[in-house]
């Protein structure tokens, strides 16, 4: 985790974007918060939690062969202790990196 | 409560009163619940469950399992149908209308209980959750990729076909 200059307290992008990294070997990895979109939704309002709603896209050779649905279950894996503690919803594009050259 | 709950949960399927916009997993005032049992006569019956359970006493997981098998389409969303609560739920229900389906639908927003049961049924985090002939789906995202695709086409095709035959 490359960390430069003021050791801030991580946000949960930075946490999201190292386990993903780490768990998927991901590729390439966008991770856009969100939460601003949702913000004043009554589960959220009141809430310590601002940073609940993201949207991922990841390139993982781990996809190969895998379903959306086992897709999708990698990187809610790799994101369980977020899911549990504020992370609302993650709108995901998971791709193989053959998918995301043939994108291009 | 947990004498109540068979019943709360059916009556789950219930038009929320609430106009308020709700994207979230949890709400905060759990009064709601214990205090109101929201009327359903709004409700179109296209999107009612099938009600046989009424009587019979069940486990969540079972009313979850039940739910899945009687019905093709089956979502648990935030919100109803005719009025979704939460941007992704109401994504998935304006894909699955684009099909001649019969959808029913559960409002995980009115039973917090409810929600714990598919979520640990489907072992998956979020909501929408879209169940068709049985098989877990998955959420918004993926329903609107298989919509993209035509996949989604194909797996309701029979659906699709005996809705036009009892019509």
């Amino acid at each position: 985790m490359g960390s430069r200059g003021a050791n801030l307290v991580l946000s949960r992008a930075n946490r999201m974007r190292a386990k993903l990294q780490s768990a998927l070997e991901a590729t390439a990895l966008e991770i856009d918060d969100v939460s601003y979109q949702h913000a004043g939704h009554a589960a959220v309002r009141g809430t310590a939690d601002s940073e609940t709603h993201f949207n991922v896209k990841i390139v993982s050779p781990k996809f190969d062969g895998q379903s959306l649905v086992k897709r999708h279950r990698l990187v809610y894996d790799a994101l369980a202790d977020e899911l549990q503690s504020g992370l609302h919803a993650v709108s995901i594009v998971a791709k193989t990196p053959q998918e995301a050259a043939a994108a291009k | 409560m947990a004498r109540s709950l068979s019943s709360m949960v059916l009556k789950g399927i219930a038009v929320s009163r609430s106009s308020r916009t709700v994207c979230g997993s949890f709400y905060h005032n759990g009064m709601r619940y214990s205090t109101t049992v929201p009327s359903d006569s709004d409700t179109h019956e296209d999107f009612r469950p099938t009600n046989k359970l009424e009587s019979s006493p069940l486990s969540l997981k079972d009313v979850v399992e039940q739910d899945v098998k009687e019905n093709p389409v089956m979502i648990y969303m935030k919100g109803v149908p005719e009025f979704p609560q939460c941007g992704f739920s109401s994504l998935a229900v304006r894909v699955l209308k684009q099909y001649n389906v019969p959808l029913s639908a559960r409002n995980i927003l009115e039973n917090p209980e409810l929600k714990g049961a598919v979520k640990s049924f489907s072992n998956w985090p979020t909501f929408p959750q879209i169940f068709i002939k049985g098989e877990f789906i998955g959420g918004s995202d993926i329903i609107l990729n298989m919509h993209q695709t035509g996949e989604l086409k194909e797996k309701v095709k029979d659906i699709a076909a005996n809705q036009e035959k009892s019509e």
